[in-house]
């Protein structure tokens, strides 16, 4: 992993927008291919969310929860803001105004006029609500990558907790592209779990991980494209000890065993 | 806020928001507005903008109760965060919407909430510690740390508005947030302690 690791104050600048520039950027690229780094960002998150509760609380005027539980109403019941203020615009003449026909221009002006009001503020509402529908949407995303960052985190606490737990840091094979991969693996359990990135495979090509065990053939262990940031633990059989763990490029949907050139190879520290 | 409200967890009255019960809603406005109100307050300066804003986001939080689940994590640091960007990127445009599409500022990868946060008598007290330790921190160090929360600045932006080196104004926020940090950290034990 690149030496941003090291410093144990980025999560919380991140987490608090004050990193820019290069360290912005060497950050973000760090944790996409480090799992304990990423689980370091879920909590920095929380903690500097949570400094916003020094801001000294203050109740709203009662009219604010009324207006919001107007919109609600509104909302849940009689379709959406724009459509009624549409529906307004649209209405058909009344019958009222039959045998007024002096004012039929000037109202039909005003009509116009009013409906294109309403128009527009139709449309920005439905923009505002498209948008933020597409936020909704990466909220859930996000929560979701989240809790399977949490729990893949917490596994990797585990394991890095237990005895006969080794670490395995990839190194690219000379003349291969430039990237980083780490593995950790207990034989005892039966856990691997593992986390990294590389450039782009050439085309109709995948990454593959493999498990080469002291005996028998290489185990597959993953197959990815170069960006790969989502970590993940596997299960392989208890007690396979593994001799080294290497990435090779193979066709796409990966091999049962590795044909392809080997980019990357490491062995337990 | 009737009773059954008034002690509902926070994954309950989602989960009966999704069932469309307005009072769910109006539950959680209670148990929440008002430290929001006060972070907005805090950040816009303005009752007005702050209001729409407030009212903005639990709209928001109507429209996608179904997608949130409060296990993966906290409401509190949610709603935080969302009141957050809201304001600072109402703050920085100065638009009539405060809608914030920075989606950096949308991905909440939130930890599990290590308090009970949804208790009161919980938040203010980690409020009350929260302002005592942002007190105790030498000035310069507590003026970067707020200018960068409240104001929504980056480091060199803090150092052009303070004209303090850029070098000075990162030792700064570093030394502020370890000491927060080191709070946080703390609090953590103790609570494991009493678990």
């Amino acid at each position: 992993m690149s030496e941003r690791h090291v410093n144990p104050e980025d999560p919380d600048l991140y987490a608090l927008g004050a990193l820019d520039g290069e360290e912005k950027q060497a950050y973000e690229a760090h944790v996409r291919g480090c799992v304990l780094c990423a689980a370091e960002l879920a909590a920095a998150r929380e903690r500097v969310a949570l400094l916003g509760l020094a801001a000294d609380p203050e109740a709203p005027g009662p009219k604010v929860k009324e207006r919001l539980m107007r919109r609600v109403r509104r909302e849940a019941g009689g379709g959406a803001p724009w459509e009624q203020r549409d529906a307004r615009a649209g209405r058909k003449e009344s019958p009222i105004l039959a045998g007024w026909g002096w004012l039929t221009p000037a109202l039909a002006l005003t009509t116009v006029f009013f409906a294109a009001v309403a128009g527009w503020m139709g449309v920005q509402d439905a923009r505002d609500l498209q948008r933020l529908h597409g936020v909704e949407g990466q909220l859930a995303q996000a929560q979701q990558h989240s809790f399977e960052i949490a729990r893949t985190a917490t596994e990797t606490e585990n394991l890095l907790g237990m005895p006969g737990t080794v670490r395995v840091g990839l190194k690219p094979m000379p003349g291969m592209p430039d990237g980083r991969v780490g593995v950790l693996y207990n034989a005892k359990m039966g856990m691997v779990t593992c986390a990294g990135w590389l450039p782009a495979p050439p085309a109709q090509k995948n990454y593959q991980l493999w498990l080469m065990p002291m005996k028998g053939k290489p185990m597959s262990l993953r197959v990815f494209k170069g960006e790969w940031n989502e970590p993940m633990m596997m299960k392989v059989p208890v007690g396979m000890e593994a001799k080294a763990f290497a990435v090779t490029v193979e066709p796409m949907g990966g091999m049962p065993w590795p044909t392809g050139p080997m980019v990357m190879q490491g062995a337990g520290e | 806020m009737t009773a059954p409200h008034q002690q509902a967890p926070d994954a309950a009255l989602v989960e009966q928001m999704t069932a469309g019960d307005e009072s769910a809603l109006a539950a959680l406005y209670d148990r929440y507005s008002g430290v929001l109100y006060g972070l907005l307050l805090r950040i816009l300066k303005d009752t007005h903008a702050a209001e729409e804003v407030l009212q903005d986001l639990f709209m928001q939080l109507w429209r996608t109760a179904s997608r949130f689940d409060a296990n993966r994590g906290s409401m509190t640091a949610w709603l935080m965060v969302m009141a957050r960007n809201r304001a600072i990127s109402r703050l920085r445009r100065g638009g009539r919407h405060a809608v914030a599409d920075d989606p950096e500022g949308f991905l909440l990868e939130s930890a599990p909430d290590p308090a009970n946060l949804e208790d009161e008598a919980a938040r203010r007290q980690l409020a009350g510690r929260l302002r005592a330790a942002m007190a105790s921190l030498p000035g310069e160090q507590r003026e970067a740390l707020e200018l960068a929360y409240f104001e929504g600045m980056t480091q060199t932006e803090i150092a052009e508005r303070t004209g303090a080196p850029l070098g000075t104004v990162k030792s700064r926020v570093r030394a502020a947030l370890q000491s927060l940090k080191q709070h946080f950290d703390e609090r953590t034990a103790r609570q494991s302690g009493r678990s």
